[in-house]
């Protein structure tokens, strides 16, 4: 049965192609033709504007910072590549210039995004209507600094020497923003809960109970409800095709290996990301400091244990023996789940925490019981979250507070007076 | 100024850009927030009919509506003079074509009623009008007469078949539902809020179908993820991805710049959990030998597995190095963001999370926003410090400006930049 289906796919092959790069071209956001894709195989210089369009806003909506479609094709075309070697392409030497040529190289780049990744899942939640007033049940998104193009690292650089007042008057203003974002998010979380608890009863889907400000919203303004309407449409139209997509994608990968043969072997330096890494040295380096810091203090609590221990458990009977046992292989397990909190998922992703953005639905005194997360979980997770990332942030201010007393240790005449409330 | 002290250019320009990142992070979130607290606010008042538009999704200014920004909003007081003059002109229209029957007096008399009482309290206006003829006339007069929009009565109308769902089965015009949004029946002069009378509201048809669809599709992307169907797919896709990377020269066993961040990640999520462990372990009583035993066995165990995290950590330092050695121009590179999630694919289908309170939203708020900040603190925390310490350890001797960087680092990496160490010299005595 297996060689019959086979064959059967071969035959479909030559037509199944096109069609499969077409559900793919209507799942992407703005999605070149077929014969594009064709052209590109044969490294053909008309391809190519199209395809660096397309890998433009493609890499553009992954990073989810507005970089403008206005930039210059040169600008654009560096900030592709740079985009690109930030997430590790391993064919940057090859890759072209300008924006006016190599349409095979960009043909590659494109299914190497395809290939790495749930890239088209990513694409279509990046941009998705989002109805429900969503509440992420994870800090998982990295506030602290979001992704850059290239050319405003330019501008950056630019930019001199500056007094060390002017990052405490940043700082400044970064812990005033963060008070009124706070109070900002207080009276929305108010105005939110009013909002559902006066549509209550208004969704046709019983398990949601109420509206959300997106569909208040379109009841109160019937254009916006007709645009959001269109939106919609629009998105479900993509999503039929990301599925089509799914279905057709062996064939794809199938004549993108013949495309790949139709590349000269060249041997070249490999390109790897330099990026950050004499930052990443550093930070490195802080963290080691930090885990011998940490095994440093927990050898010394276990040497001394070890030790009061030894002298008082001699001459134990055999119940006491296995007794020892049960307990080494608790502890174990334990450490085992400890583990597994950091390990599972990457660096990132909380463990133990739920996860994603959730729709939220207010259920008073438990009237709604249906399934689904509740508050009181994720505030749990956020809490032990929160702990940890308190520690953390105690650990490296302790440790330049040692630095610093070293060298003021080590300048006499001076007398250092810390602040009070520490 | 003898306080003044620069830094060095590379270490200026990387601080600053950290910092002004930073802000920016902040600036969006508040610039999403306001967005959303300004139709929350404009949901809650009472729904201005003027804010809704006519059958004709084109007519004036209620075009603007749909962008967010506070100024296109015409402001309460605006549209309450606005509404009084619309009734002044008219009754002006009404007397001058003297055309006061007794059918229609009781129909001024209640619109007048229903321009002194603020717009929230006119619904004993309501059934008189929807049983009394639309005062379609003196409409058009009035647009004659004036050019003045005449929005204001038909959204009305307008305005109140928004709860037509819900009595649609029992009143009227039948139980069928909208087809479109527009839907202009005018039944009552009758001011709309969320509070009174929020739970008359009604999805559209056609927008609760493309939603469920939505919903449907989204699920089905979810689930096809997982599939025996997938599997082909992704043998060829790894297949591909592997013959691309040698045909580039590119050693396989290379971390990608990803996950490198990743690997660094979980390291230092290592680090705080298994400090927290420590803590507790340290901060325990024993009532019994076995406990002490347990705890030690811990202790032992922690250590264990910090000795495995710094020689992964050893591993990540030697392909840094090796990476730092190779021919590339240094180059300032964005901190990649992982997907939410991790390895699994992220999918939009989210699921709901049940809350009982307006306080237990603002806990979860306020803590999601403190979790964000104290990332963000902890990133610019080792930034300062792999920036500023060098500069503290490089010092000949302490002088006035050296003293005052000195303070200054000390409350940016010490004090998170709130608080200060006072600093005194005492000077030796000739």
């Amino acid at each position: 049965m297996g060689r019959r289906r086979h064959r059967a796919d071969r035959a479909g092959a030559a037509g199944a192609l096109p069609e499969a790069i077409a559900a793919l071209s209507r799942a992407l956001p703005a999605g070149p033709s077929p014969e594009t894709f064709r052209r590109a195989k044969f490294d053909r210089p008309e391809a190519a504007p199209a395809l660096w369009q397309l890998l433009f806003s493609v890499l553009s909506q992954l990073r989810a910072d507005s970089a403008s479609a206005s930039l210059s094709p040169e600008v654009q075309a560096r900030w592709v590549k740079s985009a690109l070697r930030s997430q590790g392409y391993p064919r940057l030497a090859q890759f072209p210039k300008d924006g006016s040529q190599g349409s095979r190289e960009l043909l590659l780049a494109l299914s190497w995004l395809l290939a790495g990744g749930a890239l088209l899942e990513r694409l279509l939640a990046q941009t998705c209507v989002r109805l429900g007033d969503e509440m992420p049940a994870c800090e998982c998104e990295a506030l602290a600094s979001p992704g850059r193009p290239a050319p405003r690292v330019e501008a950056d650089s630019c930019a001199g020497r500056v007094d060390v007042r002017h990052l405490q008057w940043l700082m400044g203003k970064l812990r005033f923003r963060w008070r009124s974002l706070m109070a900002s998010q207080q009276e929305q979380c108010a105005l939110l809960g009013k909002i559902h608890s006066y549509t209550h009863g208004c969704h046709s889907d019983r398990s949601l109970g109420h509206l959300s400000i997106t569909e208040t919203e379109l009841l109160r303004d019937p254009e916006y409800g007709r645009q959001l309407l269109q939106r919609l449409e629009r998105e479900n139209a993509r999503l039929e095709a990301a599925l089509e997509w799914r279905r057709r994608e062996p064939v794809f990968w199938q004549w993108m290996d013949t495309v790949l043969g139709a590349c000269p072997p060249e041997a070249s330096q490999p390109a790897f990301v330099p990026g950050a890494q004499e930052h990443r040295a550093d930070e490195l380096a802080l963290l080691a400091w930090e885990l011998r810091a940490l095994q440093e203090e927990l050898r010394a609590a276990a040497e001394a244990r070890r030790a009061a221990w030894a002298a008082r458990v001699r001459g134990q009977g055999p119940d006491w023996d296995a007794a020892q046992r049960a307990t080494q292989e608790a502890v174990a397990q334990e450490l085992a789940a400890l583990r597994q909190a950091w390990e599972r998922g990457g660096g990132l992703a909380q463990p133990h925490g739920p996860h994603g953005p959730h729709r939220l639905v207010r259920s008073e005194a438990g009237l709604l019981a249906g399934p689904g997360l509740r508050a009181a979980e994720v505030i749990g997770a956020l809490r032990s979250q929160e702990a940890c990332l308190e520690v953390t942030l105690c650990q490296l201010q302790g440790r330049c507070r040692q630095e610093l007393a070293r060298l003021a240790g080590a300048a006499p005449g001076l007398i250092w007076i810390p602040p009070p409330g520490r | 100024m003898a306080t003044a002290f620069l830094l060095p250019a590379g270490c200026s320009r990387r601080l600053v850009a950290e910092l002004q990142n930073a802000l920016e992070a902040c600036a969006e979130r508040q610039r999403q927030l306001e967005r959303s607290l300004c139709i929350s606010r404009r949901l809650l008042r009472a729904w201005e009919p003027a804010e809704i538009p006519a059958l004709e999704p084109t007519s004036g200014p209620e075009t603007n509506e749909e962008t967010p920004s506070p100024a296109c909003t015409p402001s309460p007081q605006d549209l309450m003079e606005l509404e009084f003059l619309t009734q002044a002109l008219e009754k002006a229209v009404r007397v001058r074509k003297g055309i006061f029957k007794p059918g229609e007096k009781d129909k001024a008399s209640s619109l007048k009623s229903g321009s002194i009482a603020t717009s929230a309290n006119t619904a004993s206006a309501a059934p008189q009008a929807s049983k009394s003829k639309p005062p379609k006339g003196t409409r058009q007069t009035m647009v004659h007469s004036k050019g003045l929009p005449d929005r204001r009565l038909m959204a009305v109308g307008d305005r109140s078949c928004m709860g037509r769902g819900a009595q649609a089965a029992k009143t009227g015009p039948g139980p069928r539902e909208q087809q479109t949004f527009p839907s202009v029946v005018p039944q009552a002069p009758e001011a709309f809020t969320l509070m009174e009378k929020g739970t008359l509201l009604r999805l559209p048809m056609a927008f609760r179908k493309a939603a469920s669809q939505n919903s449907r599709l989204w699920a089905q992307l979810s689930t096809a993820q997982t599939s025996d169907s997938m599997d082909a797919a992704m043998t060829s896709k790894t297949q591909f991805l592997q013959k691309l990377q040698t045909r580039s020269g590119w050693p396989c066993s290379r971390i990608s710049a990803p996950e490198m961040e990743a690997e660094m990640g979980s390291l230092w999520k290592a680090c705080s959990l298994l400090r927290l462990r420590m803590g507790k372990e340290l901060a325990a009583d024993f009532t019994d030998w076995m406990q002490e035993y347990r705890c030690l066995l811990t202790l032992e165990g922690l250590q264990a597995i910090v000795g495995q995290c710094l020689h992964r950590l050893q591993e990540l330092q030697t392909v840094v190095l090796e990476q730092q050695q190779g021919p590339w121009p240094e180059e300032r590179l964005p901190r990649t963001s992982l997907p939410c999630g991790g390895g699994t694919g992220p999918t939009w289908n989210p699921q709901v999370l049940l809350y009982s309170s307006t306080h237990e939203l603002q806990t979860l708020a306020a803590l999601r926003l403190r979790v964000a900040m104290l990332d963000q603190q902890i990133h610019l925390e080792k930034v300062l410090m792999t920036e500023l310490l060098p500069l503290m350890t490089t010092q000949e001797q302490l002088r006035l400006p050296r003293l005052a960087l000195c303070r200054a680092v000390h409350s940016l990496l010490c004090e998170g930049g709130e608080r200060f160490l006072t600093v005194l010299r005492d000077e030796p005595t000739d």
